[in-house]
């Protein structure tokens, strides 16, 4: 029986509650280290290794490189593992000086000046981008699904209707009350950018009508370029598809809802990295 | 002499541990330390008020639907809109499926194990050789129930873990026939799974409690709790304070939490510690039941029944929390089927409103007690963040917990194995949450 350990770093765990609601592992896979549901003191010797969370503590970085010691393949799973997620919202300039000084605590492990993806510091060998990822994603991260095949993009499983006649002049805010269930988001004025986000979610934010805020980053045809590239391509379906001003939208993807996504897998710059090759990424 | 103590917890969420410090036999203090801080309230500042609902989730994928419905409400306090009657449905049913998916948890994942001598439920099913499949089932079972409450999730709220469909004013869309009657049906079937396997558990609490001789500390204690006596729901307006003869002492809206309530911060942990008049505090499913008089469902009101029966009025042994868990997933599963046999789908979803900027309130009952998120708006911004979370207010009940389990397991002559059992009942009896607790 194939052996596997979950390591969560300074996270939600709701990458963790989303592999408890997949069931298929159960009796396929030993899961010999996951502190949320097992009590083990170390992490043994296993065939696959499955990282959630950033590198925020001195802690997180112990327990990181002693736990990829022991793995035979390391995935990264969630944001916070590929980009620092959520915490790196922590990281702006003005919001770091004013956290390290008034959140720092004498006896428990100290925070690092700052957050840090895991490929940053440990080699990754393959990346299951999603905040979180499905149930279906983790299995076919683990290989149980041979025959899984994602949709290029989050638009391409939405299914949703884009018509010609509807172009919106604003973005509408989030908190608009009701969608309208068939129309494409972006008709309806949303800042959605599943036109090139990942597929393989099957769409569920979108498909009950919120609109995609891209945590799985950007789908194959952009995940080997900068986010520019990314964020160009953003701009383009909303100058053919709605009137809406540039600099309203080029703001909303600036703003932090979209920034904590959108640049997750392009922003190395310091840690002087290469793109993420596709084959890597689920 | 003295010795230091350290016990990392697992089977909970997020990470933490217990540091005993014992003077010549006597365990002299006990320390509940959160190990890990993001810092919520430090870099939301600057957010567009209208992002929340669906960054705070983000605190933490247990609670997560927890913090988008009070994110939403903090929202509607602050612009004054009140949701139509559908989206109260609507927002019970989330409610009920966070709390579904949270006892089943908590109860067979992280405390079942404690009750059979094992280090995991999954590793009793990779154990478990072919012709011993009980042990495995166990696992499957109790992750179908654990998955009912998902699915109801998703199909109020959208997305599975980190819900998006609460906005300000309502929800942004119903629960179709189609989609409720799936629902229902699932969670029709898991409700015997549920009954049959808290059974099981409520038996082996009764032979763990025969083999160690304790519920644990059961000195009286203050209850906090933001349900009501009869009929209780998770989407409330008033927190109830009962004194440790478990009648009603003092109730309070969520604005007048910092006047009722005291916070301290430590060195020792990244989360802090709330008291009532330097009384400890107690809160999650133990305050709910007590509070409790008439749940409205048949197995559960049985439950509660038995339990009174066994237990008294008010209960104050700690590993009956994990009891009152149980009877609050039959509970949670029972109502959401009636709710969803309504129809959810006809009628608006959401009321109109304009922002504007001011101050916020947002209470409801998570699975671990009364979780408030606190805004301050300012041009559109969050200016200002409170997130009062319900495992700070067990921080002292937990240490005051532990102090009873190491005086009764250190003496003279030794430390007794059983304290590292008993360390991990007693933080896993209050179910914390460290991602929350620390945000």
């Amino acid at each position: 029986m194939k052996k596997f350990a979950v390591l969560q770093l300074s996270s939600c765990a709701g990458c963790e509650a989303a592999l408890l609601n997949a069931e298929e592992w159960v009796d396929r896979y030993k899961l010999t280290y996951m502190p949320l549901v097992t009590s083990a003191h170390s992490l043994p010797e296993v065939d696959v290794l499955l990282v959630s969370g950033s590198v925020r503590s001195d802690e997180d970085l112990h327990s990181l490189h002693e736990s990829v010691r022991k793995a035979k393949e390391v995935i990264a799973v969630g944001t916070c593992a590929i980009s620092g997620g959520v915490a790196h919202l922590g990281d702006r300039d003005e919001v770091r000086a004013l956290f390290l000084a008034e959140a720092e605590r004498r006896h428990v492990p100290r925070m690092l000046p700052k957050s840090h993806p895991v490929d940053a510091l440990v080699s990754v060998d393959r990346y299951l981008p999603g905040c979180p990822p499905t149930p279906e994603l983790f299995m076919a991260a683990l290989g149980e699904l041979p025959d899984f095949k994602p949709g290029s993009s989050v638009c391409q499983e939405c299914g949703r209707r884009k018509v010609r006649e509807i172009r919106p002049e604003h973005l509408t805010g989030f908190m608009q009350g009701e969608v309208l269930p068939e129309l494409c988001l972006v008709n309806q004025g949303y800042l959605c950018i599943g036109t090139s986000t990942r597929g393989g979610c099957r769409a569920l934010c979108t498909r009950p009508g919120h609109p995609c805020v891209g945590c799985r980053g950007p789908s194959n045809a952009f995940i080997e370029k900068e986010s520019t590239a990314w964020l160009a391509s953003i701009c383009k379906v909303f100058t053919s598809m709605t009137d809406i001003p540039a600099a309203e939208i080029e703001a909303g993807l600036h703003s932090p809802q979209y920034a904590m996504f959108l640049f997750q897998f392009s922003d190395y710059d310091e840690y002087n990295r290469t793109p993420h090759p596709k084959e890597k990424v689920l | 002499m003295m010795a230091t103590l350290i016990f990392p917890i697992s089977r909970i969420e997020g990470h933490a541990r217990v540091v005993i410090e014992e003077v010549d036999g006597e365990a002299v203090s006990a320390r509940f330390q959160a190990t890990e801080l993001r810092g919520f309230d430090y870099f939301v500042k600057g957010v567009p008020a209208e992002q929340m609902p669906v960054i705070v989730p983000r605190i933490c994928g247990v609670c997560a639907t927890a913090h988008h419905v009070a994110s939403v409400k903090a929202l509607e306090d602050a612009y004054g809109v009140t949701p139509p009657p559908l989206a109260f449905k609507l927002r019970e049913l989330l409610l009920l499926g966070q709390l579904i998916q949270n006892q089943a948890t908590s109860l067979f994942i992280f405390t079942m194990p404690d009750r059979m001598g094992v280090a995991s439920i999954f590793h009793a099913a990779a154990e478990a050789d072919g012709s011993e499949t009980a042990r495995t089932n166990i696992a499957l079972q109790a992750l179908r129930v654990r998955r009912a409450g998902t699915n109801l999730i998703t199909a109020a709220g959208g997305q599975f873990i980190h819900p998006v469909k609460a906005v300000v004013g309502g929800m942004s869309g119903g629960i179709s026939a189609e989609t409720a009657e799936g629902v229902r049906q699932e969670l029709t079937a898991a409700l015997p799974t549920a009954r049959d396997l808290f059974d099981i558990y409520w038996q082996m609490s009764l032979e763990l409690r025969e083999r160690i001789g304790t519920w644990g500390d059961d000195q009286p204690a203050y209850y906090l709790a933001a349900t009501s006596a009869t009929f209780p729901t998770f989407d409330s307006d008033t927190l109830h304070l009962l004194g440790p003869d478990g009648a009603i002492e003092h109730s309070f809206p969520p604005r007048k939490f910092r006047e009722t309530l005291t916070f301290q911060e430590t060195e020792y942990s990244y989360a802090g510690q709330s008291s009532y008049h330097g009384q400890v505090l107690r809160a999650n499913s133990l305050a709910r039941i007590n509070l409790a008089r008439v749940l409205g469902t048949q197995h559960a009101d049985a439950y509660l029944q038995r339990f009174r029966q066994e237990f008294g009025l008010p209960a104050h042994g700690i590993l009956l929390f994990d009891l009152c868990r149980g009877i609050e997933l039959v509970y949670a599963i029972e109502r959401s089927i009636e709710i969803l046999g309504q129809p959810l789908d006809e009628g608006w979803a959401a009321t109109a409103h304009t922002p504007r900027d001011g101050e916020g309130f947002g209470l409801v009952e998570a699975p671990r007690g009364p979780l408030i998120h606190h805004y301050t708006i300012e041009k559109g911004k969050i200016a200002d963040v409170e997130f009062v979370i319900p495992t700070v207010h067990n921080q002292l009940a937990i240490e005051r917990a532990l102090i009873v389990a190491a005086r009764r397991y250190i003496n003279k002559e030794r430390v007794n194995l059983e304290l590292e059992r008993a360390v991990g009942r007693v933080v896993r009896a209050f179910d914390p949450c460290i991602s929350c607790a620390t945000h």
